[in-house]
């Protein structure tokens, strides 16, 4: 048949006649115009397996678009390894690595320092918080009258600029800015912390404010140098403390005057090497497009521009050397550092204001010898360090699945390390999970075993409804209601006790988790109900025959027998949580970094951002073939591999524990 | 002599704390449930009680019909000496200004919350048909595939397995695929090819090159279709499965082909199911985000994908002339990047600073968006209830 069909329609009649004609040449012909077939067939086939096909071909588009999902992926991303490795290496040849050894572990002055400020702070502030506080109140009282009169007190203003000058409109406005402010200084609230007479002088004082005087009236002069008085008279109480402070603060500066110097010099460097670097991929470009030009005009101008591109290759060699070059004298200037906050540290006076500023000056003399440590031993490695060295495939690797910054558009140099966004990912999704799988199984065994069928018919349809709110939704709710709602909660009194309480931000991790928790449970519900339903009614029987109660049925035959389907309902809501992209990138807070962990369990009201949220966030403004963007692209990749086991996890916990079904 | 038998029940209940355990157990069980279903309520009223306002009128028509017919816009708040607050668009906020003689104390702007969100909604539809028609050929012909032809074997393990995994990949990566896959390499028909190009055939006439659709509704679209092909194919093949067997086998022995039995004896009684059930995909079509953001939506427009400017037509122009114009404005509406509700609502959300009248036009699309939601939804689900009574085999 296939020889004669050839790819042109023939007629069925002719191939069956054909065929018929030769086995049973005396069929009876009633039968036979019966049975004839009427076939027509196409490339050889007959239109039954045409469409038996085409069905088949549609089934197999969910393959071929699983394999497309990961081309594609690959496609965008893979060059990121490479891509990734040419930059590492940029960045150790124009000495910003050599840079960053001694830059990365001074970082660390800086949060030292910083302690040690907000420690003189509150030491300070056990003399001169009053002072400051009245200070503070008077100046926010009168900015409160000024608004209050501010449309008579403007229009004054404007009456008085005006030339020539209408005294009768100017005496009618002053009167009317009088009653004003009087009316707005009476209608004040005064703090406790002013006396009577206090605040009958800034009443006074205050409704005779006239928008021409720019002196302050002379009781704010008065709190405002009762605070310089307090303020000083804090100071030399505290003088150990403060001067301690300030020579640490400025123990980095020489320091960081030669690191800055080497800085700028590398960077300089690097600008120059990736600026050649562009040029020449272009003349590539250009010499690849006359090589394959036919006209030879054409050929030769583009040839002439690509040699008239050519520039002067950066002489890496040279510049490294006047970086190395100064090896010694960094060496010597990070040991005097080391040796004077040594120092500092030792005459760190042992006692401070409060307790907190206490337990933080301790923290910080504890911390310092550790610091100093650090910075001799990055000290030590300059000599090792080698410019030329090249940066290998496996460190390339390890630089992103084990980098701990996640740092783009920066001035000095990008970083795409993976930690930050899986820890946060990771976090959000236990918070989630942790939630949503007591409330949906909880959910699912009630329904399934308890409930009256009008229970169910409320249950059922409320939570399969859940899926389809659009996440976006949920996202917004996050922003607009949960956040607010935490934020509240957290600064209620008796709620103290819990770790984190209260937070800083509305927008963190356990917002997120919350949102996706909820997210979740319409999956783990259903897939949960469906294991339940799923358990054979012969060991329901079994169990009631034995006299269990109700009770003792559910948690000891029925659940555990549907343990698979609800390990694996768990795993699923699990794949879905991590994938989830709108509701992290509206709520978890978007901050770039490795959750502080040593906050104890209170890290999950810390923001972060996550695997999806990235890429979300970011794909829209990178061009496209930049190393940020293949980072991305990378990032999807683990994604999608996530997901897939996700998957693969799920099918295997199901088949693992089905005894009853083998 | 024998001890007087006793009255007491043998099976009667033992009060002894088992009864009470069981109460309490079956009651924290319950109050399990219902915090989830109240927490939904609540989410729902609240909102209803910040959205409805937005959408609705206390006087006549009862709707405001601003919100819903016009397009995004700058809010101009002007605030003048007597501290009323003016709202309006930039030509009225010159006007207003004008009339005040600038005489007013302050003036702001809020990006995309003026105006209604109509062009949102029009995205939105236009990528919900696109999906939803792609999706559903594709969908059920595999449902077809899988409930009335494939035999046990690896081909239909290996489909199942990838239908699995679909349903299962994040929908960031589905954004991902769709732009690499339709903004950056599908084929479409050039005269010149870009440079982006992968590789192109020339034609003659005209030049197939697999440079990509550009953000657009039919990338946008087609991205979607892969999204919720998953949840239309396992719908579809449960519908198909619920026909009874005997239909298929009465069909085959009265000598239909297996194809004319699956048209005329299973094809009819599944469609309804099919199409309620694929409601759903497009609720889900409507709802996701992080599909379309790079390969269809835009943050703002001012015009609705038809109101595009062609060049004038000369007066003389021949009827096919005008023909080719309609054709190519039809046709312009899906080669167009558009607005689109859930990406409306993330801008809204995340990109422009927090102030009641931001917060007013976001409750207001979230109120809009949540209705459309759950409308779909519900029908879907009323409908399949409808449909079991009346198909009851």
């Amino acid at each position: 048949m296939f020889s004669t069909a050839g790819f042109c329609l023939i007629s069925g009649e002719q191939a069956s006649r054909r065929m018929n004609s030769l086995p049973t040449p005396s069929r009876p012909p009633l039968r036979s115009v019966l049975l004839r077939s009427r076939k027509r067939t196409i490339l050889g086939l007959d239109p039954q397996k045409l469409i038996k096909y085409f069905f088949g071909s549609n089934a197999s588009v969910a393959i071929i678009v699983l394999v497309l999902i990961m081309v594609f992926l690959l496609r965008e991303g893979i060059d990121f390894l490479p891509t990734y490795q040419r930059e590492l290496q940029t960045y150790r040849r124009a000495g910003l690595e050599f840079c960053d050894i001694i830059d990365k572990p001074l970082q660390r002055n800086q949060a030292l320092s910083s302690s040690l400020r907000q420690a003189v702070g509150a030491s300070l502030e056990t003399l001169s918080k009053q002072a400051r506080d009245r200070r503070d109140a008077a100046f926010l009282l009168k900015r409160q009258v000024e608004d209050k009169s501010a449309r008579p007190r403007e229009s004054l203003r404007q009456a008085l600029e005006k030339t020539p000058p209408a005294p009768d409109q100017i005496e009618v406005l002053r009167a009317e800015l009088a009653v004003a402010s009087t009316a707005a200084a009476k209608a004040l609230k005064y703090p406790a912390f002013f006396s009577a007479a206090e605040v009958e002088q800034m009443q006074r004082e205050f409704s005779a404010l006239t928008p021409e005087v720019t002196d302050l009236p002379p009781l704010l002069l008065i709190l405002v140098e009762e605070f310089t008085v307090k303020d000083r008279e804090a100071r030399t109480q505290f003088a150990e403390l403060v001067t301690a402070q300030e020579e640490f603060e400025e123990a980095a500066e020489p320091l960081q005057e030669v690191l800055d110097e080497l800085k700028a010099k590398a960077l300089e460097t690097k600008e120059k090497a990736v600026e050649f670097e562009v040029l020449e991929i272009n003349r590539q470009r250009l010499l690849e497009a006359a090589a394959t030009e036919t006209d030879p005009k054409e050929k030769a101008s583009l040839t002439k521009e690509a040699e008239e591109s050519v520039s002067e290759a950066v002489n890496l060699e040279e510049s490294i050397k006047e970086i190395t070059g100064r090896t010694a004298e960094l060496r010597e200037q990070v040991e005097k550092y080391a040796v004077v906050i040594e120092k500092a540290a030792a005459v760190l006076p042992k006692d401070a204001g409060t307790g907190a500023a206490r337990k933080m000056v301790n923290e910080v003399r504890e911390k310092i010898p550790e610091h100093a440590r650090e910075m001799r031993a990055a000290s030590a490695t300059l000599e090792d360090w080698r410019w030329d060295k090249p940066v290998s495939i496996f460190r390339v690797i390890g630089a992103f699945f084990f980098g701990t910054q996640w740092i783009t558009n920066s001035s000095w140099q990008d970083f795409y390390g993976f930690v930050p966004l899986l820890t946060g990912s990771l976090v959000i999704a236990a918070i989630a999970i942790l939630i949503a799988t007591p409330v949906s199984v909880v959910a699912a065994i009630y329904t399934n075993q308890f409930a009256s069928e009008r229970e169910k018919e409320l249950i059922k349809p409320v939570i399969e409804f859940i899926q389809a709110i659009p996440s976006v939704v949920l996202g917004f709710i996050g922003i607009s209601l949960v956040g607010d709602l935490i934020k509240d909660f957290s600064e209620w009194s008796w709620l103290q006790w819990v770790p984190g309480f209260p937070i800083q931000e509305r927008l963190n991790m356990f917002n997120a988790g919350c949102l996706l928790a909820f997210m979740a449970v319409p999956t783990m519900f259903s897939l949960s109900e469906d294991a339940l339903n799923n358990v054979p009614r012969a060991y329901i029987d079994a169990s009631d025959a034995l006299g269990a109660t109700k009770l003792q049925t559910v948690f000891r035959v029925i659940v555990p027998a549907g343990i698979s389907g609800i390990l694996s309902a768990i795993l699923l809501g699990l794949g879905r949580v991590v994938g989830e992209t709108m509701v992290v990138l509206l709520v978890a807070g978007n901050r770039i970094a490795i959750p502080d962990f040593s906050a104890g369990p209170g890290v999950i009201f810390q923001p972060a951002h996550t695997l999806t949220g990235i890429i979300a966030q970011e794909l829209g403004e990178v061009s496209r073939g930049s190393s940020h963007w293949q980072a991305l692209f990378m990032v999807g990749i683990v994604l999608f591999a996530i997901s897939l086991l996700v998957n693969w996890c799920a099918r295997a916990v199901a088949r693992r524990f089905e005894p009853h079904k083998a | 002599m024998n001890p007087a038998p006793s009255n007491d029940n043998p099976f009667a209940g033992d009060n002894s704390g088992i009864q009470q355990r069981e109460t309490a157990a079956r009651w924290a069980l319950r109050v399990g449930s219902y915090i989830v279903v109240i927490i939904t309520l609540a989410i729902m009223l609240h909102i209803f009680v910040k959205g409805a306002p937005v959408v609705f009128r206390s006087e006549w028509p009862f709707v405001n019909t601003q919100f819903l017919t016009e397009l995004p816009a700058t809010l101009h708040v002007i605030e003048d000496q007597e501290g009323h607050h003016i709202e309006t668009d930039v030509n009225g906020a010159d006007a207003v200004k004008k009339k005040l003689g600038d005489d007013f104390r302050s003036e702001k702007t809020i990006s995309y919350s003026g105006g209604g969100i109509l062009g949102p909604i029009v995205g939105t539809a236009l990528l919900v048909i696109v999906s939803v028609g792609v999706a559903l050929f594709l969908g059920v012909a595999c449902a077809i595939y899988l409930s009335e032809y494939a035999k046990h074997g690896k081909f239909l393990e290996m489909v199942r397995l990838a239908i699995l995994n679909l349903a299962g990949v994040p929908s960031v990566v589905f954004g991902l695929f769709g732009l690499g896959a339709f903004v950056l390499t599908a084929p479409t028909f050039v005269d010149v090819p870009a440079e982006r190009s992968v590789f192109s055939i020339p034609l003659g006439f005209t030049t197939l090159s697999f440079e990509g659709w550009d953000t657009c509704v039919l990338s946008g679209g087609f991205t979607l279709a892969f999204v919720i092909l998953p949840v239309i194919i396992t719908a579809s093949e449960q519908c198909l499965q619920a026909v009874p067997q005997g239909f298929r086998e009465t069909s085959m022995a009265l000598g239909a082909t297996r194809w004319q039995t699956i048209r005329y004896s299973v094809l009819p009684f599944a469609t309804p199911g099919i199409l309620t059930s694929s409601i759903l995909g497009i609720a889900r079509a409507a709802g996701e985000t992080a599909p379309i953001m790079f390969t269809a939506a835009l943050a703002f427009k001012d015009k609705l994908p038809w109101q595009k400017d062609l060049p004038p037509l000369p007066a003389d122009a021949s009827i096919f002339a005008h023909w080719e114009q309609s054709v190519s404005r039809f046709l312009g509406i899906f080669t167009e990047s558009v607005q689109a509700l859930p990406y409306h609502i993330y801008t809204l959300a995340a990109k422009i600073p927090q102030n009641e009248y931001a917060e007013r036009a976001q409750y207001g699309s979230v109120f809009v968006f949540l209705v459309l939601v759950a409308a779909l939804a519900a029908s879907s689900v009323l409908l399949r209830k409808r449909l079991r009574a009346k198909y009851r085999w």
